[in-house]
């Protein structure tokens, strides 16, 4: 194969810590790959399952196959792994991460090995598959897709959350019981194919260091309410990494202290993300564009800095109540609570959980517009982005502004059509200042 | 008016009969999906209405609340929703049974709502806990039912319900059973309009009709020989693309369309809790929706997954296959390559399309469906 253009996607960053995150991006695949040479088990995973601190205490490695995709079109190395799963059959629409997944399992069965020059060395074939219904549909049913070309085995968990209606009394015992037996079946899979039992206190570790993660990371965005703002949308979408990819482990707490030190240290120098900031915008939801995450500099070309989102961190720390004691009972609890912590705020106001995020931040923030991404492919977050938009004008009349391309697949991407409707959208806030 | 006149007139008017025993008194329960259990609703006396979108009509005014990469089934029942077409319902129900029906769940309770909105929440996964904690899901349907009508679930109603219910599975069992003939006495359409017809009836007027409809049927002259196609989906509700097939000189004998067999295909266990039964059955469903774990090896996998569909293209003599599958329905997009691999080692020849629930792209399939029924005639 030839030497690929390799045009430039990513965004400069406003946070000097956010630039170790590359290394830990390939880290991913390098710890993989010698796992894997060593003999140890290796995973694909998928993010926000919940039970990350699971994984990390069984010492599986884990390889998160929603970030290779969003790697390869952050490379602008996509094409041939969309296209591959699509000549097998996956329809265009379907799920980009996944079609990406799928063609790099169907190359690398091919070819007998990674194909050439993937990006970050390719993830290896891995032990087993672990989805979850957490989050949408395709992240259980990708990996029983992908039994046609790996012959390994495969288990997902339900994540189950009640719908905002739902009286939390009456519901709260029988959907944590769920939850609870959910992650024990899982954990029996697990000690099945690793030939060893769960360590309680192991486990209980591996929660202690994902929860101080996650509680450094909200205090790491409660700091960005500063004005100016230290820390940009661009650098969220590159530290989110240690968040969900290394939850259960000490990189990750290391990392977000290192962080939090910085962007503190910026907010008392009075230090924002570029000289002169005159809009303040929320990331209001949708998977980010990969492939052009340089956008967030053209929006700070207008002055027009995105200082919060509404994706990959979508709970607060919550508080589990102190009498549960077992461990994954523990994990029960927190998934129940993080789902529900604006169930009666919402059903005293708006009567939607998100919309209450919204507004939540857009006061906290100062938030002068707001800008989703509609990804063609990918209904979970996509479909009732603009229902939410209808919900949040009846209470803020800030610009609101849908974008739509898609999370990795360029043919769904029109630059000229985004930088039109961005001018526009710059309109609408200057006219507001 | 015979019964077939009289089903066909049902599958036309789809939401009459349900606004007249709404004029008479009846209260009216919509319902996506085959994952709500009617038998709960016609336990409260409520009339399970199952939601029919439009094929026929453009999605005009759906778009300022749901975006168009969603279902365009799920958008097309919505959009009539806001054209003021299932005013009569009274209440409103939504299996969480994929990510577009959750969602859209939300945006109809808050744009569009009926007097009663419920979500049940339906576990993707069939082991550990998850028929306990869908059986709780149902208690608390029933309970949520009981607080609005006013009234306390009554278990022999319910029990009674599940036997009607029951009953009319058999009926469309042996409706199918027809099917398997050599020369069927009917046709590919009247089975999915007949189906369509009791989607918006009282459950034992239903049963009286199919009764009726299979005593005449039995008695009809057989049709000719044709190719003979099974038929794998989402949702059909709108007879044109298996009449399209079947002016294309085949017959549709057999599917698993979430409009067809699927909905119908297994009884309720009676059970000495009703729940216990309905909670068993409908989590059971073998929609793409929902997970199952693999267990062996590819072959083994794929015989788990799909071997109910191999008991049917065997049973039923089916020569070739057609997916229709509505875009944007990622379950199925990521079933349907499996599904093919499988059939494709039974010997069959398969055709896999996906349309956006429209009449004017259906007709665009017309040569893509005429060139496989020749090409399987060639084969044949």
């Amino acid at each position: 194969m030839g030497e690929r253009e390799q045009k430039k996607t990513t965004a400069v960053k406003g946070t000097t810590t956010a630039g170790l995150i590359r290394g830990l991006v390939k880290d991913i695949y390098r710890l993989a790959h010698e796992a894997k040479a060593e003999g140890k088990k290796v995973a694909y995973f998928m993010v926000a399952s919940q039970y990350d601190e699971i994984i990390r205490a069984m010492d599986i490695v884990p390889i998160p196959t929603e970030n290779y995709a969003g790697l390869c079109a952050a490379k602008r190395d996509m094409d041939r792994f969309l296209l591959r799963a699509e000549e097998d059959g996956y329809s265009q629409v379907l799920c980009s991460y996944a079609r990406i997944g799928l063609g790099f399992d169907s190359l690398r069965k091919e070819l007998g090995g990674i194909p050439e020059n993937a990006p970050d060395g390719g993830m290896p074939e891995p032990d087993m598959m672990l989805g979850s219904s957490a989050v949408c549909d395709p992240r259980f049913k990708w990996y029983q897709a992908a039994g046609r070309y790996l012959d390994v085995p495969s288990y997902s968990i339900d994540v189950v959350a009640p719908p905002v209606q739902a009286d939390l009394n009456e519901v709260r015992d029988y959907y944590i019981r769920y939850q609870e037996e959910q992650f024990r079946g899982l954990i029996d899979f697990l000690e099945r194919q690793t030939g060893k039992k769960m360590d309680e206190d192991r486990l209980w570790e591996t929660i202690r260091l994902g929860d101080e993660a996650w509680r450094l990371w909200y205090e790491i965005d409660r700091l960005r309410v500063a004005i100016p703002c230290p820390m940009p949308a661009q650098d969220h979408f590159s530290i989110m990494v240690a968040g969900h990819y290394y939850c259960g482990t000490q990189v990750a707490v290391d990392f977000y202290r290192q962080l939090y030190e910085e962007v503190k240290a910026k907010v008392e120098k009075g230090q924002g993300v570029i000289p002169e900031e005159k809009y303040r915008l929320l990331y209001g939801g949708g998977l980010p564009p990969w492939h052009t995450l340089w956008i967030f500099n053209y929006f700070e070309s207008f002055g027009a800095v995105f200082v919060i989102e509404n994706v990959y961190r979508g709970y607060d720390p919550v508080e589990v109540p102190a009498h549960v004691k077992d461990p994954v009972k523990y994990l029960a609890w927190r998934a129940f609570l993080r789902f529900t912590q604006r169930h009666e705020k919402a059903k005293k106001n708006s009567g939607h959980p998100l919309v209450e995020r919204l507004l939540g931040l857009i006061q906290d923030y100062s938030i002068d517009g707001v800008v989703f991404h509609a990804c063609r492919s990918c209904r979970a977050t996509t479909v009732g982005q603009i229902h939410i938009k209808n919900l949040l004008g009846r209470y803020t009349d800030i610009p609101m502004m849908q974008l739509v391309s898609d999370m990795v697949d360029l043919r769904d991407y029109s630059e000229a059509q985004w930088k039109a409707q961005i001018g526009a959208f710059i309109d609408a806030l200057q006219a507001r200042k | 008016m015979t019964v077939t006149e009289k089903l066909k007139e049902l599958y036309a008017t789809r939401t009459e009969r349900a606004k007249e025993l709404k004029e008479k008194g009846q209260q009216v329960v919509g319902y996506f999906c085959c994952f709500v259990p009617e038998e709960i609703i016609t336990a409260f006396d409520l009339v399970p209405f199952r939601l029919p979108g439009s094929q026929k009509d453009p999605i005009d005014q759906a778009d300022a609340f749901i975006e168009p990469m969603a279902c365009p089934f799920a958008r097309s029942c919505f959009n009539r929703a806001l054209k003021g077409e299932y005013e009569f319902l009274d209440g409103f129900v939504a299996p969480h049974s994929c990510d577009t029906i959750e969602r859209l769940y939300h945006i109809w309770f808050h744009n569009h709502p009926a007097a009663f909105n419920h979500l049940i929440n339906v576990p993707h996964m069939r082991e550990r806990g998850a028929e306990e904690f869908f059986r709780a899901e149902l208690h608390y349907f029933a309970r949520c039912l009981e607080d609005w009508t006013g009234r306390k679930l009554d278990r022999e109603k319910l029990r009674k319900a599940v036997r009607l219910s029951n009953r009319k599975r058999v009926l469309l069992r042996d409706l199918y059973e027809l099917r398997k003939r050599k020369t069927p006495p009917l046709s590919g359409v009247e089975v999915l309009e007949i189906q369509v017809a009791g989607m918006g009836l009282p459950v034992e007027e239903y049963v009286d009709l199919l009764e009726q409809y299979l005593r005449e049927v039995r008695s009809r002259n057989e049709k000719e020989v044709r190719p003979r196609i099974f038929l794998w989906g989402n949702v059909i509700d709108d007879s044109t693309f298996i009449r399209l097939i079947e002016d294309s000189g085949a017959w549709v004998v057999m599917d698993d369309l979430c409009t067809g067999s699927r909905s119908f295909w297994e009884d309720v266990p009676e059970t000495a809790d009703p729940f216990e039964g309905l909670a068993r059955r409908y989590l059971n469903i073998p929609c793409p929706r929902s997970n199952f774990p693999r267990t062996g090896n590819r072959p083994f996998d794929l015989a788990s997954r799909f071997g109910y569909i191999g008991d049917f293209v065997r049973d039923w003599q089916a020569e070739g296959a057609i997916f229709y599958v509505v875009r944007y329905c990622d379950t199925c997009e990521l079933e349907a390559p499996d599904l093919r691999d499988y059939l494709r080692e039974m010997g069959m020849a398969v055709l896999m399309l996906e349309d956006d629930y429209s009449l004017v792209t259906i007709g665009q399939l017309r040569t893509r469906v005429q060139a496989f029924i020749e090409m399987m005639t060639g084969v044949a």
